[in-house]
């Protein structure tokens, strides 16, 4: 993957000195990184604003600071020298550390960011619940029994690149035996994190 | 999250199908093409849900372990709280 780094033009990186200050190397640094997977012109025109650039010289450093902020995330580098070792021996080294502090400083972010972009099965995002009672009768007797509602919010796998994913509605009735398996089995879920998150 | 007590189910005009089995899995996503090195637990879960004929359709998706453990709370609440009715 230190290919990846290779195949960067590293010169184009340096239109980042246009930048007026360090925060805007850091806000366009954070936004490459967050909006760099997908096609968005919103992220060439932020860039630009950032930096009071053109689009023609801009497209090109995003390409690469896209390819170096994604090589440091994915081997997870810890080291300074390790991002610095990335970039070539005469590259401007104010702007090299600068970017390697910006990196570091923002690892766990954007690790973070990408699992929750990463491949998954739909994911659950929202539920809610309520507790209601239902009349029960048979020939003899009403009995009113406790029931639950549980309706969750699942957002599906985006299909269309340009629409944000549907979210689907899941509404299930439980019995109070149904919930006591339930969570006899997220119990066991629990178990098992706990020996998981102690290795 | 709401909740209604003693409420008549006819009342709320929402159908819910009947839980009939939930199957679970947690994960560990190792590694992916962003990142070498995860070690990222995720829980991932079927519900295979009844409607009022009888036909029977699965849900399957993903939780990560703040939203698990979330859920997980809420479910001992909801026990909970049927305990009271």
């Amino acid at each position: 993957m230190i290919k990846m780094a290779a195949h960067c033009d590293f010169s184009s990186l340096e239109l980042l000195m246009k930048a007026s200050s360090k925060e805007k190397v850091v806000k366009v640094c954070n936004d490459v990184y967050v909006m760099g997977s997908s096609q968005s012109d919103g992220l060439l025109s932020s860039v630009c604003e950032s930096l009071g650039t053109r689009p023609n010289e801009t497209k090109k450093m995003i390409e690469s600071l896209s390819s170096v902020l994604k090589t440091i995330i994915f081997h997870g580098y810890t080291e300074p020298q390790e991002i610095q070792s990335l970039f070539p021996k005469d590259f401007h080294k104010n702007l090299r550390d600068l970017i390697t502090k910006i990196a570091l400083d923002n690892m766990n972010t954007w690790k973070t960011h990408s699992i929750s972009t990463q491949v998954s099965l739909p994911r659950l995002v929202d539920f809610d619940w309520r507790v209601d009672t239902k009349m029960a009768s048979d020939s003899v007797s009403r009995t009113s029994v406790p029931t639950c509602i549980l309706q969750m919010k699942v957002q599906e796998n985006q299909t269309d690149v340009k629409t944000t994913p549907e979210n689907h509605n899941i509404n299930v009735e439980l019995s109070k035996e149904t919930l006591d398996t339930m969570l006899d089995g997220l119990s066991k879920i629990r178990d098992q994190l706990s020996s998981v998150a102690r290795r | 999250s709401k909740e209604c007590l003693n409420m008549d189910l006819s009342e709320r005009g929402l159908t819910a199908g009947k839980l009939v089995d939930m199957k679970w899995k947690l994960g560990v996503a190792v590694c992916s093409d962003e990142c070498k090195s995860l070690n990222s637990p995720f829980v991932a879960m079927t519900l295979k849900v009844a409607d009022a004929s009888g036909k029977i359709s699965t849900h399957t998706f993903e939780l990560t372990i703040p939203q698990f453990q979330n859920f997980s709370e809420q479910m001992k609440d909801m026990a909970a709280r049927m305990e009271m009715i």
